[in-house]
């Protein structure tokens, strides 16, 4: 194996480790505990709050490199708004797909005549 | 956890053809989906690796990233107590974004804990299986899709799909929005710190919200 080749492995070992340590950190320590309320109501808001943080720089960040944050004109989030809209009012990833993307589609469209 | 699954597609691909461009031999690029099994870790590791980082910044980096599934790791814990440890562990293991938020509200709202487990490790094997198949696909085949399409788009949509439905309370209104701000004033945070600290920040306001408005609602149940 070349050098490169044993440092890839190793990222992937040490990587891999790591990745798999924090998602049984509290699984592991916690599965058997009564936790504080305050503790379980917090962990209410992990999804949505977590979900819009990812979300987010996904929808903001051009896909050009260095990439960068643009907020206007951005086709993508323009579509992304559309989608969530659509998201609340039907509840199906199905629509929140076809409107989204749709929505992409045609703004590209628009935008490159 | 369908929605899942579509949105692991073009994202398993762009893990595929990134692997393929750095270099990864086949089994690399096998090792890296099968072990590692984060879309975003996978991605960064192999981005750093092109870049030539130095081993400790590739782990710390996408460790960092990878922080955001201790926040799932806690709000799964409770709901996982009375089962044995080896289930625990493996979806710890299966444990990602989208088996999160596909099965979270199911684990929170059914009496049934042995269906919402099942649910989460049937549709967490799918998610792995599928994954290794979409990455070796992107490895081999390279970009099987023009990109003019921009498929790579579905992988924020599906999670608005989930999102979307959890905006009903004012609460949750309030912690996404923080999270939003958040995220983007913190972008200039290194190794992409930002998304944990925005979550970490809406998580907070979301609870202070909540207190908040018990509060207000207590105090008018005592005027009448």
């Amino acid at each position: 194996m070349s050098e490169d080749a044993i440092k890839l492995w190793a990222i992937i070992v040490s990587v891999g480790a790591a990745n798999l340590l924090v998602r049984l950190s509290f699984i592991a320590l916690l599965a058997n505990k009564t936790m504080p309320q305050l503790l379980t109501r917090a962990l209410r808001y992990v999804a949505v709050a977590m979900i819009t943080a990812l979300v987010l720089p996904m929808v903001l960040t051009t896909t050009a490199a260095p990439a960068v944050m643009a907020f206007w004109p951005n086709a993508k989030l323009i579509a992304a708004l559309i989608a969530l809209v659509v998201a609340f009012f039907t509840r199906s990833t199905c629509w929140t797909l076809v409107a989204g993307m749709g929505a992409l589609w045609l703004l590209q469209a628009a935008t490159s005549v | 956890m369908l929605p899942a699954a579509v949105a692991l597609i073009p994202f398993g691909l762009v893990c595929g053809v990134d692997a393929a461009a750095v270099g990864a031999s086949p089994l690399a690029s096998i090792g890296l989906s099968a072990i590692v099994f984060s879309g975003a870790a996978q991605i960064l590791a192999t981005q750093l690796y092109a870049a030539g980082a130095p081993l400790a910044v590739i782990v710390l980096t996408c460790f960092v990233i990878g922080l955001r599934l201790a926040m799932y790791s806690a709000a799964m814990a409770p709901h996982l107590g009375t089962f044995p440890a080896r289930w625990r562990y493996l979806s710890a293991f299966l444990l990602t974004d989208q088996a999160f938020a596909a099965t979270i509200s199911r684990f929170e709202t059914s009496a049934d804990k042995d269906r919402a487990l099942s649910h989460f490790l049937g549709g967490g094997i799918v998610l792995w299986s599928g994954w290794q198949l979409m990455t070796m696909a992107g490895y081999f085949l390279g970009n099987v899709i023009p990109a003019s399409w921009s498929l790579e788009f579905a992988v924020p949509l599906c999670f608005i799909a989930l999102l979307g439905p959890l905006l009903r309370e004012r609460p949750a209104i309030a912690a996404a929005v923080a999270a939003a701000v958040a995220v983007v004033l913190l972008a200039g945070l290194p190794m992409r710190l930002n998304i944990v600290v925005a979550g970490i920040i809406g998580i907070a306001v979301g609870t202070l919200a909540e207190l908040a408005l018990e509060r207000k609602t207590a105090a008018q149940e005592q005027f009448r």
